[in-house]
Formats: C-alpha cells, sequence, structure tokens
C-alpha cells in the first residue's frame, strides 16, 4: 500500500486471496461441466488456505499452516468423492451437464 | 525488495492461471491453468515462512488430485458439454452480481481495517513452518484434528469404493 513498505504486507496477500475466491466462486455459479466446476472448488480452497498461511504467518503461530494442512487432506477427500461421482453419472447417462442432474434415485 | 518482485510476479500468475481455470472451455486445458495456479500459490507460501505447507502444496495437490483430474479426463476424453437447455445460463447475471457485490466488500474491508500493522512490514517470525514445529503443533495441540482427517480419508476411500462397484452393477455386472 506505502511506498516506503519493503516487504509484502499483509493486506496485499489478504487481496490476493480474496480474487482467487472471487474467481472460484464465479466458475462454481457459473460453470455446468462438474469436471470444471470441482477445478472451481479447488481454487476455493486454496484461497482459504492463502488467507490461513497469511494470517498464520501475521500472528507468529504455527495454528494457520496446521490448518491449512487439514483442509488439503479434506480436498483431498471431496476430489475422490466429486470424481467418483463424475464417472458413476458419466457411465450411466452421457450428458455431462450439472443442469440436466436434477433428479435423485437411490 | 526482492520480496516485491517475487510477490508480485506470483500473485499475477496465481491470478491470471486462475482466470484460465475459470474461463477455458477444455477440461483438459483448465487443469493445466489450475496446476500454474497450485505452483504460484505455493511460491507464496514459500515466502509467507511456510516452506512445509509449500511443499505438500506441490506434492498433493500438483502432484496427487491434478494428476488425478487428468486419469479422469482423459478416462471419459474430451467431450463438449451439450449446450442444450440452457436453464443455468439465464441466471448467470446473478452469479456475476454476487461476485462484484463481494468484491466491494472486500475492498472497502480491506482499505478500512484498523488490524494493528496491516499495512507495515511484517515482523520477523519464529521457527513456524519447519516440519518440526508442525509436527509438534499437530501432535501437541492438535491431535483431535489430526485423527478425524484419518477417519474422514478412510471413509473418502470407502465411499469411492462403493460407488464404483455400484456403477459397474448398474452396468450389469462386469
Amino acid at each position: 500500500m506505502t511506498a516506503t513498505v519493503e516487504g509484502v504486507p499483509l493486506v496485499l496477500y489478504l487481496a490476493v486471496s480474496g480474487a482467487l475466491f472471487l474467481l472460484g466462486l464465479l466458475g462454481v455459479m457459473t460453470r455446468r461441466n462438474p469436471l470444471l466446476l470441482l477445478l472451481s472448488v479447488e481454487l476455493l480452497l486454496n484461497s482459504a488456505n492463502l488467507s490461513l498461511v497469511a494470517f498464520s504467518r501475521y500472528w507468529n503461530t504455527t495454528d494457520g499452516q496446521v490448518f491449512a494442512l487439514v483442509v488439503m487432506a479434506v480436498a483431498a477427500a471431496e476430489v475422490v468423492i466429486g470424481l467418483g461421482l463424475v464417472v458413476a453419472v458419466f457411465r450411466q447417462r452421457l450428458a455431462l451437464d450439472v443442469d440436466q442432474m436434477s433428479s435423485m434415485k437411490g | 525488495m526482492g520480496e516485491r518482485i517475487v510477490f508480485t510476479v506470483a500473485a499475477a500468475s496465481a491470478i491470471a492461471s486462475g482466470i484460465l481455470v475459470v474461463t477455458l472451455k477444455g477440461p483438459f486445458r483448465a487443469t493445466v491453468a489450475l496446476i500454474g495456479t497450485l505452483l504460484s500459490v505455493s511460491v507464496l507460501f514459500l515466502l509467507l515462512m511456510a516452506p512445509f505447507v509449500a511443499a505438500i502444496q506441490v506434492i498433493v495437490y500438483a502432484g496427487a488430485i491434478v494428476v488425478l483430474f487428468l486419469f479422469v479426463i482423459a478416462y471419459l476424453g474430451e467431450r463438449p458439454v451439450a449446450e442444450i437447455g440452457d436453464r443455468l445460463g439465464r441466471y448467470a447475471a446473478f452469479a456475476w452480481l454476487a461476485v462484484i457485490v463481494l468484491a466491494v466488500q472486500g475492498v472497502v474491508v480491506l482499505t478500512t481495517t484498523r488490524l494493528p500493522g496491516v499495512r507495515d512490514d511484517p515482523k520477523p517470525v519464529d521457527d513456524i513452518g519447519s516440519p518440526e514445529a508442525i509436527g509438534r503443533s499437530f501432535i501437541d495441540d492438535f491431535i483431535v484434528p489430526f485423527e478425524a482427517t484419518s477417519l474422514a480419508l478412510l471413509v473418502a476411500a470407502v465411499g469411492a469404493v462403493l460407488l464404483a462397484k455400484r456403477a459397474i452393477r448398474s452396468e450389469g455386472g462386469r
């Protein structure tokens, strides 16, 4: 923000994280291919991780980094289930479009 | 000054590849663009004194998750999405509206925040990002979230196997 600052202040990291979050949000709301939807969700999780690690640096504590690692494990689990669902849907009918996946049946 | 330059390059490339992830049509290209975002964010992690998280970001995200995506895309094949029956297309305006409102809120919050030192040089920190510090933190303070994470991964693995079995059975068994 100010020209005299040598390093990178926290507010810039938060701005980058916010920009990535907005991009991911836009992707989740406008994408129709479930694969691309999951990619946008990854973008959202990464922006949250960036905020966590930036605050961890700001408060001089390890907690934020630990939570970022937990978020990564949850992201891995989410991708496994999400891609499993995509493949299961793909094998039943051919259109890969979240618009047409509107009915649930056991 | 060097930190500033690295930060500017990494942040610009993260946002540029993020835009590509959201706009590119082909799933394969969008996934490759996601690799760019992930690597740029891991450079930002390095600048934030978090080398272990940066390494895990490269190994787990760029190494495992993106490869899983690429395998599924290769399995499904590049197939254009049917653009018939554009029901959700009408609501794209609301998506843009929500994003713009959220962006304005974020700008207002970041420009008016009174958090002490949020715009100054970052203070020097102790050893917070080494594997030893993170391991101690996991074992001492966060043992329950650690075990809960392993349970979540187990449930995800079992769920993936069940999904695959059901899909095979619905095809008449194979």
